[in-house]
């Protein structure tokens, strides 16, 4: 008995996730690691909260646990559109704590590493079960045709989930939105700065299109 | 149904690489090409002991039907390593096409000579460049290529590992080839000497160019296996291997067989391979692992893996243990829910 209410009562919640306007989208922003994955999710939170999602840093796999922030709410011409935000570990085939000893001592570069793999496991774990849609960001100075990038793009994809990519740090020089454009031609790109609040607009814009 | 393990008989598909593994149903890791699924059941046992490579000239010429695509390929190998191989070219008069009977002890040693697009403008080319005697007998092969080269564009990748063995072993043991051999000695001498140092790995490279990627897997596999059932004697055999590939095809087998005993066991070669086997069974555990850890602080990550699995590791310990979240869906949704 106590199962089948269970069951019932899953049901419903996803139906009700599925048909429901109000229910928020749970949005998670993936990409690879020191793409400003976090930067950017603190930059929609504080200015839609004024709260702050995590921590970012110039050190890869700052984030090694997803975050979570909900019901953010992003108004555009009028309307408002509620998501939840997850910040996701940036996504890696390989995780090396050799590449931390240069800012911490090899104990703490080890733990890094292994709490980064755990975080890898999890969002990829969230993307095929928590995510409505997906935020995928790109460091615009780097090239974009990666295995990860060309994977995850493909499983999203896969799972006919709403995507937006995001070409972030236009304000480096190298910056080269048009090669991110080019590698995904069947996704809109957008080019923003997180950390400058470079074309928020234009974000914000096309979030609540996309996902509104 | 190309490849089939020899201990139970269950087939493989071409390109499959189930087999990579050991058959999954018996274990075993004898495996043999079988162009035509039908004829090939009795000449598998014959194909493993194809040592018969050897019967090279006699054979070469009753085998032609396929010898033509591996004669190319013998070809061009030749050309690289040496001027003229007899081989190649008789292969080529050969190229009426493959009687089944051959098939096991054939279709192996063709495989290692896989291409058979190249082979007709080889031929024609190898045979035009130093043997003008060649150019008839091209011609005819030309005629026949067509046929030849699909039967052998279908069986000789997967094949080829066999043949390989064979073929790439064959330095001293020419004798049985005779029309080859003469020609061949260039290579075999090269061939020998390349080989003899460090006979597994370079051999493939060098032997057969195109072919040996594709059935390398499949040769190691059959390679191994004949290796530790014969001794190694590759050396002496492996001349006729370099001239078998054509011989090979046809009557050597027969013929062969039962004179050398040793070409079957050239297969030994093989054995050398078999780091790269492991390798690849590595490669292919790998494949099943999410997240493999190399060593503490450095993993390598599966993410089609990782994304595809229900449970999903929460903590790796140092140990190498770790924590997963065996799925619950209905409790995980509401948990998350709520």
């Amino acid at each position: 008995m106590g199962l089948f209410t269970e069951l019932k009562d899953s049901i419903s919640r996803a139906t009700d996730r599925l048909f429901s306007e109000q229910e928020p989208k749970r949005i998670g922003i993936y990409g690879p690691p020191n793409a400003g994955k976090t930067t950017l999710a603190n930059r929609i939170a504080r200015d839609w909260t004024g709260d702050a999602i995590g921590a970012e840093s110039h050190v890869p796999h700052e984030t090694r646990r997803a975050r979570r922030k909900e019901n953010v709410e992003i108004e555009r011409d009028g309307k408002t559109v509620t998501i939840d935000i997850v910040d996701t570990p940036g996504v890696t085939t390989k995780v090396d704590y050799e590449e931390f000893t240069d800012e911490m001592d090899e104990e703490d570069a080890i733990r890094r590493s292994r709490e980064a793999t755990e975080g890898v496991a999890e969002a990829m774990h969230w993307l095929r079960e928590d995510v409505d849609g997906v935020i995928y960001v790109l460091d615009s100075a780097e090239d974009p045709i990666t295995q990860v990038n060309t994977m995850l793009i493909g499983i999203i994809e896969s799972r006919d989930l709403p995507v937006l990519i995001f070409a972030n740090k236009i304000d480096l020089e190298e910056s080269s939105v048009k090669r991110i454009e080019d590698a995904f031609p069947q996704h809109k790109t957008v080019p923003l700065s997180a950390k400058e609040g470079d074309n928020m607009d234009e974000v914000y814009d096309s979030i609540a299109e996309y996902f509104g | 149904m190309p490849h089939q393990c020899t201990n139970c008989g269950r087939t493989f598909a071409d390109g499959s690489k189930e087999m990579l593994s050991g058959c999954p149903d018996c274990g075993g890791n004898k495996f043999q090409f079988a162009p035509t699924a039908a004829a090939v059941a009795d000449s598998s046992a014959e194909a493993e002991g194809s040592g018969s490579l050897d019967a090279d000239g006699t054979a070469g010429e009753s085998t032609a039907p396929e010898s033509d695509s591996v004669a190319t390929r013998a070809a061009e190998t030749v050309r690289d390593l040496v001027s003229g191989d007899s081989s190649d070219q008789s292969a080529a008069d050969v190229p009426a096409e493959p009687p089944l009977e051959e098939s096991a002890g054939a279709t192996q040693s063709d495989a290692p000579w896989p291409s058979s697009e190249d082979a007709p403008e080889t031929d024609s080319t190898t045979s035009d460049g130093e043997f003008e005697e060649w150019p008839e007998t091209a011609r005819r092969p030309e005629d026949r290529s067509a046929s030849s080269d699909e039967a052998a564009a279908d069986a000789p990748r997967e094949t080829g590992p066999t043949d390989r063995t064979d073929s790439e072993w064959p330095p001293q043991s020419s004798a049985s080839s005779g029309p080859t051999t003469t020609i061949a000695d260039d290579e075999n001498s090269a061939q020998a000497n390349a080989r003899s140092e460090v006979i597994p790995t370079d051999d493939l490279p060098s032997g057969s160019g195109t072919a040996t990627r594709d059935t390398s897997d499949h040769g190691t596999e059959a390679g191994t296996d004949r290796g530790t059932a014969a001794g190694s004697e590759h050396g002496h055999e492996a001349d006729s291997a370099v001239e078998t590939p054509a011989g090979a095809d046809g009557s050597s087998g027969d013929l062969d067989a039962d004179q050398s005993p040793d070409h079957g066991r050239v297969v030994s070669e093989p054995s050398g391979q078999r780091p790269s086997l492991e390798e690849l069974r590595a490669e292919l555990n790998e494949q099943f692992e999410s997240i493999k850890i190399v060593s503490p602080g450095q993993y390598e990550l599966n993410l089609m893996e990782l994304y595809n699995r229900d449970e999903y590791i929460i903590s790796l310990q140092e140990d190498g243990r770790y924590v997963i979240d065996v799925p619950d869906s209905w409790r995980a949704g509401d948990d998350e829910d709520e």
